[in-house]
């Protein structure tokens, strides 16, 4: 678990300095083709998503990822399914009483491959795009502000909530609490840890919303923004050619169907 | 006619059967630094809601007669506008931030971007206020990482920046050391001093003599007394009724049974009571 | 192959789904109502718990999530559309900081609040029995919500440790749909039944004053009754639904 509200590393790096909106384009140019297009295109667009990853100089953080998140989660995947996947005629080897075929490795291996490309493209996005920034970009384009709101608060309140269960878990720990011991125990012990924390969140819920209403939240003017957030013709364009490239790959397929 | 005009002001909260404010009358002038105290329970922190425009919006429940501010009545309006001419900031400072936002800065811009105020206008504000409560160099921190006090700080000059007609504090400083609280008590008081009217409810009586130009006693949701603050704070019937009283004035009422204060005004802070012993 | 085709049917069929949602939500007086302060600051909060409870369980080794109490909690407090939209933006925070391979299961934790503000809104989360009713029918919808992207996204077979039982069905020679559709409807109904009656606990924990704050507090009043009647009643129920379960489901998912 990363404590820290989220993948965001601060350095500066052309893809630091593109529009938050661009980054998300090129989220969705690499997962929609992925997921959309001809199977074969799925490990190709690996190469754009790896390649981008250095260009925003997050490389070391990116593979970290890649090892420590994305691999052992997919590789699992992968010898599940080609080992229980039905179907397929080619039987390449036998394990014990299940048979894997060509068939089952292959949809396994682009299975795997499409889901490396979503998630690590959105890896990606995390890593160059501060959550506040991308927040404050779409609110400008017209995303109630309210949104925002949400997802920043959120990712504030989650951390504190998080290290307040680590004390209450080492205070029980302290009163005997055994996360080895009989299931019923286990079970039981649930409620007194997540207790405290429920209620005393719940609890702030009023007065937090006293507090942004008295400053305005409610309010049916147009919201303004502190920081501006650049958008160049640089970004407008490339997000149109990210924009044709979907919509190129999905042809692709309808015209190879 | 004044600036805020509370008649016959009368509250329930919902599924409760006893009014919590009971026949209010009160009238206040623009620019003048109200203070109200009294004993847990008194309904001091439902005035401050009322006042704010939260009762009823917000909290619902039944409300009588009529509460108006700079000219504007509190049940034709709606919340929305209300806080545009009055800003609320009460006890709890680590419920007030906003979550929102990941630095001071950011924080106390909150509001005003929410009004629309544009980015370069706000930019200068939020600098202005920050200098005025002696917060800038807390700028860049994040809101959560701050104490209590200056939390409350930053809560103050959140609800500051947006230039509010009228200023509704509910023990803003309980969380700060006497030097914090005499500084942000000058704030105040200079905001009142440049127009600004100031509700403000407040334990510490001490600061109240030093700096309120009026003090409003609430018992059981009703108005028991109200007068210039040496008056009131000195009364009799407060100290009858379960008030927080200064020290100085009980010792200096114990004084005069023994004929030690010769004075007729008793004291309220150290140094009414060191001048009154003194002469 | 047929699993790439199905892939372009979900996406569309989501995607639409969504979009005419969201527009009628938007059009619609009794949902701008749903959605007071009181809702935009509950939600960070319920997300808050969804996740830190479900990481609680983690180390418990529960054999459930309760990933979505909150959700659930929104659902009934705040109406169908807020619990809707916490179910989302949980599993969009999920993938921000926990792992981007929640995204894909959005439409689930969204159909987890939507259903459970419907369930409220009819009544249904007022005592203990109607609570598992409730729970049962959350995880109904679930399954059906789930078993697409489990197949379209992942193939049907993920790294999660129910998993074991689609490829146990597999191999008894069911088709891919049928055994991720039946490993659903065994795994989900006894998460979604604890964490419906979480969430209640929950509710019955809290003054009626806050409650009324919120648009749809009247749907937690808690029905008062008599304790034995209803624990008879919710072991009958939870029977019931397993015998449903073991003598249905088969059927309806061609054994
Ligand atoms: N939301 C509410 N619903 C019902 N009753 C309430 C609510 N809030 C406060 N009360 C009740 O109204 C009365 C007055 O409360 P209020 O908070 O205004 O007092 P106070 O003078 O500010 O007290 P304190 O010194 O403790 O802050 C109390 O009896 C309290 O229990
Ligand atoms: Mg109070």
């Amino acid at each position: 678990m990363n404590p820290n509200r989220s993948f965001f590393v601060p350095v500066d790096s052309p893809l630091h300095r593109l529009n938050p909106l661009t980054k998300l384009t090129f989220v969705f140019a690499m997962i929609l083709p992925a997921f959309l297009s001809v199977p074969e295109l799925a490990p190709i667009l690996a190469i754009p998503v790896f390649l981008a990853a250095f260009i925003g100089r997050v490389q070391k953080p990116y593979l970290n990822l890649l090892l420590k998140l994305i691999l052992p989660t997919i590789t699992f995947m992968f010898v599940m399914q080609s080992v229980f996947l039905p179907g397929g005629e080619t039987i390449l080897f036998m394990l014990g009483p299940f048979d894997v075929t060509q068939e089952a490795m292959r949809s396994a291996f682009f299975t795997v491959t499409r889901i490396f490309v979503m998630v690590s493209s959105f890896a990606l996005l995390l890593l160059t795009t501060h959550p506040s920034e991308l927040m404050s970009d779409l609110t400008q384009r017209g995303l109630p502000g309210q949104f925002a709101y949400v997802i920043i608060s959120t990712l504030q309140i989650l951390p504190q909530m998080q290290a307040k269960a680590q004390t209450i878990i080492a205070a029980q720990r302290s009163r005997g609490l055994d996360t080895e011991s009989t299931f019923l125990k286990r079970a039981g012990s649930l409620v007194p840890l997540v207790s405290p924390l429920v209620f005393g969140s719940l609890a702030e819920v009023e007065e937090r919303a006293i507090a942004i209403e008295a400053r305005g939240f409610t309010s049916k003017k147009t919201k303004t923004s502190l920081h501006e957030i650049s958008d160049t013709s640089f970004d407008k364009g490339l997000r149109w050619i990210l924009v044709i490239l979907i919509l190129a790959s999905v042809a692709l397929r309808i015209w190879l169907s | 006619m004044a600036f805020i005009n509370l008649t016959n002001l009368t509250y329930k909260y919902p599924l409760t059967e006893t009014p919590v404010l009971q026949n209010i009358n009160l009238q206040i002038n623009e620019g003048e630094f109200v203070a109200v105290v009294g004993p847990n329970g008194a309904g001091k922190s439902t005035l401050c809601y009322t006042l704010a425009g939260f009762v009823p919006h917000f909290f619902k429940g039944e409300l009588t007669g009529s509460v108006e501010v700079a000219g504007a009545s509190l049940l034709e309006s709606t919340l929305d506008e209300w806080v545009l001419n009055v800003g609320l900031a009460f006890q709890n400072p680590f419920n007030q931030i906003s979550g929102a936002k990941y630095s001071v800065f950011e924080e106390i811009a909150f509001g005003l971007e929410n009004i629309g105020i544009p980015r370069e206008e706000i930019k200068v504000r939020v600098e202005e206020a920050m200098v005025r409560t002696g917060i800038r160099e807390l700028a860049d921190r994040s809101p959560y990482s701050l104490s209590g006090g200056q939390q409350q700080r930053v809560a103050l000059t959140s609800i500051l920046v947006m230039k509010p007609k009228l200023l509704v504090l509910d023990e803003p400083t309980s969380q700060m050391d006497p030097i914090g609280t005499r500084e942000v008590f000058g704030v105040i008081r200079k905001m009142a001093e440049e127009g600004m009217t100031v509700v403000l409810v407040e334990h510490k009586v001490e600061w109240i003599a030093n700096f309120a130009d009026r003090v409003v006693a609430l018992k059981g949701g009703e108005i028991l007394l109200e007068g210039k603050p040496n008056e009131v704070l000195t009364s009799e019937l407060l100290s009858e009724n379960g008030f927080g009283i200064s020290r100085y004035t009980s010792a200096a009422r114990e004084a005069q049974k023994r004929g030690l204060w010769k004075k007729k005004q008793l004291p309220v802070t150290l140094d009414e009571a060191v001048e009154g012993f003194k002469s | 192959m047929e699993v790439i085709s199905q892939n372009a049917v979900y996406f569309v069929v989501v995607a639409a789904i969504m979009i005419l949602l969201f527009a009628w939500a938007y059009f619609t007086k009794r949902i701008q109502k749903d959605f007071i302060t009181m809702t935009w600051v509950l939600i960070p909060v319920a997300i808050a718990i969804n996740l830190t409870i479900g990481q609680i369980v983690l180390l418990l080794k529960l054999p459930v999530y309760l990933d979505s109490i909150g959700t659930v909690l929104v659902g009934v407090i705040c109406g169908p559309w807020a619990g809707a939209l916490t179910g989302t933006l949980s599993n969009i925070i999920a993938g921000i900081i926990l792992d981007p391979g929640w995204f894909p299961w959005f439409p689930v934790a969204a159909a987890i609040g939507a259903t459970a503000g419907v369930m409220a809104n009819l009544g249904f989360f007022k005592n203990w029995w109607k609570v598992v009713v409730t729970g049962f029918i959350i995880a109904i919808v679930a399954t059906i919500v789930g078993t697409p992207i489990s197949i379209a996204i992942f193939g049907g077979i993920s790294a999660s440790g129910s998993s074991i039982i689609t490829a146990f069905l597999l191999e008894t020679g069911r088709s891919l749909v049928s055994s991720v559709l039946t490993t659903n409807f065994i795994s989900e109904p006894l998460d979604k039944i604890a964490t419906s009656l979480l969430a209640f606990a929950i509710i019955d924990g809290l003054s009626a004053r806050y409650l009324a704050r919120f648009p749809r507090g009247e749907n937690a009043a808690v029905e008062k009754g008599q304790k034995q009647t209803q624990l008879i009643i919710a072991l009958v129920v939870v029977v019931l639904l397993i015998l449903f379960g073991i003598f249905v489901l088969p059927m309806l998912t061609g054994g």
